[in-house]
């Protein structure tokens, strides 16, 4: 499991609908969920998390692509499996994990050092943890 | 090896059906029997226990227990049998209770011990909480070193973590005597953690004969997070929907697209699923 702290920018609701950006180093990511904690404000602080298995890696990338969470970050290990391949990635000191298929970062010609985009849908990052209300 | 091959008619809650089994069990086997209440569970057990008249045959190794001409009674088939509601003497202490099945002192003293009741081995039954009392019932039905033991939802009375801390010293039991041991068990926790084969009966027949995971785990096509649910709302968020469903105790909430609330309507019973790879698991504290 992956896990960001980072904290409330802003907030956007229609009903209980709601589009919520975290601040990280500067960067911005932005997270949709429905019901959100009374607690969570702007100036939250949280603890993001997102399943490796949802991070998807781009390399040398080009053109537009509809995810709100486009992190630049270094590969810092890769394991490689059988089928799957675990990417440990650094994003500003903090560490993400990615699992994606042992074909595609051999296509890619993944290599510890790379920078890389991590890619994350909005509806794929939640909060696990207010840290600071 | 036990081989059991019985049919016998009974008068169920949907009227007459047939109780037809025909399956072998392997020695030092832990089978789980699960199924509908009036599936014929029970009087499975009873068959087995020489409790319930029946045609057919159960030989246990080389010895008949059960056919044309041959029908051992209780007393003589060497098994242990725990019942739900414990059932000991009551005016008999814990160590009475054992050593009325067999006067051997020292198996008493080893079981009594492994189940942690040896400081409650002159207390009276009355005395003692719902676990600890199956504890005794448990130590009594081994106390024979049967050579099939069957439980008749042994635990169901008990809270969570009494169940729990049973459930291990069932496990140590078994390890430890090696007893084949037929379990009536409705709680997939239970089954999947005791029990190593799984017969699922539907009125009076076996429908499933497996492992426990491949048994108990629910699944919808690829997907391995499954959970059966009524669909009690769907409502409109900007341009998606949001369906409220009950599962189990409780409510969740899944988001939908107007394209998939077509095929739902209010009150369906539901399958709600997802990939193994998507939930999350935190850590909750029980007390």
């Amino acid at each position: 499991m992956s896990n960001i702290i980072a904290t409330v920018s802003k907030i956007q609701n229609c009903d209980n609908l709601h589009l919520v950006e975290f601040n990280f180093n500067n960067q911005s990511l932005s997270m949709v969920s429905l019901e959100l904690n009374k607690k969570i404000k702007i100036g939250t602080q949280v603890k993001l998390v997102i399943k490796p298995s949802h991070i998807t890696i781009a390399k040398n990338f080009t053109g537009d692509i509809s995810y709100s969470n486009k992190l630049d970050s270094t590969i810092v290990s890769i394991e490689n499996g059988k089928l799957l391949s675990s990417v440990k990635l650094d994003f500003f000191d903090t560490t993400l994990e990615s699992i994606i298929t042992h074909t595609a970062s051999q296509k890619m010609n993944l290599q510890v050092g790379d920078k890389v985009i991590a890619f994350i849908k909005e509806s794929e990052l939640s909060i696990s943890e207010i840290i600071d209300a | 090896m036990i081989k059991i091959d019985i049919n016998k008619k009974l008068h169920g809650s949907n009227g007459e059906m047939g109780l037809n089994i025909d399956i072998d069990i392997k020695d030092n086997d832990f089978v789980a029997l699960a199924g509908e209440s009036g599936s014929g569970k029970t009087t499975l057990l009873r068959i087995l226990a020489g409790l319930e008249e029946v045609k057919g045959t159960i030989k246990i190794g080389d010895k008949i227990w059960l056919n044309d001409k041959i029908n051992l009674p209780p007393q003589k088939r060497e098994i242990g049998f725990v019942f739900q509601d414990y059932a000991l003497f009551p005016n008999m202490s814990v160590e009475e209770n054992l050593l009325f099945v067999n006067k051997d002192k020292k198996m008493a003293n080893h079981l009594l011990n492994i189940t942690e009741l040896t400081k409650l081995k002159k207390r009276l039954p009355n005395t003692l909480s719902g676990g600890q009392k199956q504890r005794v019932s448990l130590c009594r039905a081994l106390m024979n070193k049967p050579k099939l033991l069957l439980m008749d939802e042994p635990l169901s009375a008990l809270d969570p973590s009494m169940r729990t801390k049973l459930q291990n010293e069932i496990l140590t039991l078994h390890k430890e005597f090696k007893t084949t041991t037929i379990m009536v068990s409705h709680d997939p926790s239970e089954i999947y953690r005791l029990s190593n084969r799984v017969l699922v009966l539907n009125q009076g027949k076996i429908i499933n004969d497996g492992k426990p995971k491949d048994i108990l785990l629910r699944t919808t096509g690829s997907q391995k997070f499954s959970f059966e649910g009524e669909l009690l709302d769907i409502k409109k968020v900007d341009v998606i929907y949001i369906a409220i469903i009950s599962i189990g105790q409780q409510l969740v909430e899944i988001v939908v697209t107007a394209e998939e609330t077509k095929n739902l309507t209010i009150g369906d019973i539901v399958n709600v699923s997802t990939k193994a790879f998507n939930p999350t698991i935190t850590y909750k504290k029980t007390n």
